[in-house]
């Protein structure tokens, strides 16, 4: 297996995927199932063999650690649907997979890209998977956010409840995100957490999350309040992801950069 | 305003008293020095934490404030207050060194301190009510909030307690001195054999692997083999060792290799407050959030 093939087990994967998604809107439960399943199948195998004709995990450059992005998206989505039913949610892992897919179609360089030593642990993969999809979520409520302030009077309590759903979720995979990455952090320099640059925006942001949470529990009737919180909570997410990269403060500080050079 | 029951502006109020309170401290003594902290201190501090949070509660009855301050309404402008600083933080060049800018060093800003030390007050402060009226259903909540008050009480109160020790091993030889950050000589009780260092390389000269193959000797008798590299330190004796670095300009050859020493004695309650709130923040997903309305 090598990368040659990728484009016809994607194609096969997200097609299945897709469906599984329509017929998440269509309420067709066992098609849903059928077909997320299936479609995870198809891409699991793509990476099953690449992991044996490689003769190791592929997770070493970026092209292969975003083809487990791209395969735990649906897992993710689908785990997800199970439990609360959601009809959005595997458009939208799809949606991303989909992304991820791409950029490794459209982009064939990143392949021969090798990890720095620090980069090669258990812990990479759950650390920023994880956090890609929390962004995924905390984005898709952001965007639900402006959605409810522009129209005002015209949301619904459904509306508020289905952002203040996904913003639970979000912050739980956010949390995880955090807490791996002290955990790995731990492992390689021997300190779980340093305030680096991007630590300090990771706290921030989580910080500015709970605000929201516990701001929903003492005014319930504050959403539109809880809305701009959101906003703001989501500015930070951004600053912690790549705007620090632009900030003065965090210039040559942070061990993250090297996610940009 | 103060009319009962209370809600979030008397929070915004009470974390403005704490920032101008912080001010004043910060003009008076200075920045937090939290070396002051180091063993027995930090035991004291947290049994002085315990017994006010422990009487706090026990006057919640009779002082209207303590009985506002385990409620959602209460953590809000806390969370507010302790975002903003730490997003001033992110934007404000950080610094080591004497006399710099109270805000370039964020760390040892009073205010900064009280308003951590506040928050973990009241999510102490709601956690015992919560554990105190046990039920199973508690259990979210509890993991939430007593771990992020153990994880953060712990890290910062065992902050003073780590050493950190350089030590340097030469190719065939066996060291038992380290230094700290200051250049001062210690012994750490291990002894470090170092047998081979190993730098590989990826085909565009990229490092992909360091690695140390040694012998650790401890004053009690052991004698440990293994290879320390990136990612993966080698456990002995309460102390992890971790690969650190070589002598760049031998490369591969390099005739030593350098190790980082990390003890942490509160590190057991750090990580006990993480997997609490691990735990917490899947209960978070499947069992806080709000079940989704039906169309």
């Amino acid at each position: 297996m090598s990368w040659d093939s990728f484009i016809w087990f994607a194609l096969g994967a997200v097609l299945l995927w897709a469906a599984g998604a329509f017929f998440a809107w269509k309420e067709k439960k066992a098609l849903v199932y059928l077909c997320t399943l299936a479609g995870i199948a198809v891409f699991f195998a793509f990476i099953l063999g690449m992991w044996i004709s490689l003769e190791r995990p592929p997770l070493r450059t970026m092209g292969e650690t975003r083809l487990w992005y791209s395969f735990f998206l649906p897992v993710a989505g689908i785990i997800v649907y199970s439990r609360w039913r959601y009809k959005w949610i595997l458009s939208f892992s799809t949606l991303l997979a989909i992304v991820f897919i791409c950029v490794n179609l459209f982009k064939p360089e990143i392949h021969s890209k090798s990890l720095m030593p620090a980069l090669q642990s258990p812990w990479f993969a759950p650390h920023v998977i994880v956090y890609m999809f929390s962004y995924a979520l905390l984005g898709a409520a952001t965007v639900m956010a402006i959605y409810m302030l522009i129209r005002k009077d015209k949301t619904t309590e459904k509306e508020v409840n289905l952002n203040d759903n996904m913003v639970y979720v979000g912050l739980t995979f956010l949390t995880f995100g955090m807490l791996f990455g002290a955990l790995w952090a731990k492992e390689a320099w021997g300190d779980y957490w340093t305030w680096d640059p991007k630590e300090t925006w990771a706290a921030a942001t989580w910080l500015c999350y709970l605000a929201y949470l516990h701001l929903c529990k003492a005014r319930p009737n504050e959403w539109r309040l809880a809305c701009v919180v959101l906003l703001v909570s989501f500015v930070c997410l951004q600053i912690c992801w790549w705007g620090i990269n632009y900030l003065p403060s965090a210039q040559g500080l942070s061990i993250h950069t090297y996610n940009v050079k | 305003m103060w009319v009962k029951p209370w809600n979030m502006k008397e929070g915004f109020l009470i974390g403005g008293g704490l920032l101008v309170t912080g001010l004043l401290l910060q003009w008076v003594l200075g920045p937090v020095e939290w070396g002051l902290l180091a063993w027995p201190v930090n035991l004291i501090l947290l049994g002085l934490m315990a017994v006010v949070v422990g009487v706090l509660y026990a006057l919640r009855r009779k002082v209207y404030v303590f009985e506002w301050m385990m409620h959602s309404g209460a953590a809000v402008p806390c969370l507010s207050y302790a975002a903003a600083l730490t997003i001033l933080m992110g934007l404000l060049p950080q610094v080591k060194g004497t006399d710099v800018p109270w805000l370039s060093q964020m760390l040892r800003f009073w205010p900064f301190v009280l308003i951590w030390t506040w928050m973990m007050l009241i999510s102490a402060l709601a956690a015992l009510n919560h554990l105190l009226r046990w039920k199973l259903r508690e259990i979210p909540f509890l993991l939430n909030h007593l771990g992020v008050v153990i994880a953060i009480v712990a890290a910062t109160l065992g902050n003073a307690d780590i050493q950190k020790l350089q030590l340097t091993a030469f190719t065939g030889e066996t060291e038992w001195r380290a230094v700290d950050d200051a250049g001062m000589v210690h012994e750490p009780g291990l002894a470090i054999e170092l047998h081979k260092f190993t730098l590989e390389e990826y085909d565009d000269g990229t490092p992909k692997r360091f690695a140390s193959d040694i012998s650790v000797y401890t004053e009690d008798g052991k004698n440990v083999r293994g290879t320390v590299e990136v990612n993966k330190p080698l456990k002995v004796n309460g102390w992890k060792i971790y690969q650190y670095g070589y002598d760049v300009r031998y490369g591969a050859e390099s005739p030593y290799s350098v190790f980082q020493l990390v003890r942490d004695p509160w590190i057991f309650w750090v990580y006990l407050g993480i997997f609490m709130m691990i735990a917490g923040a899947l209960c978070l997903m499947f069992f806080m959030a709000p079940k989704p309305m039906k169309s």
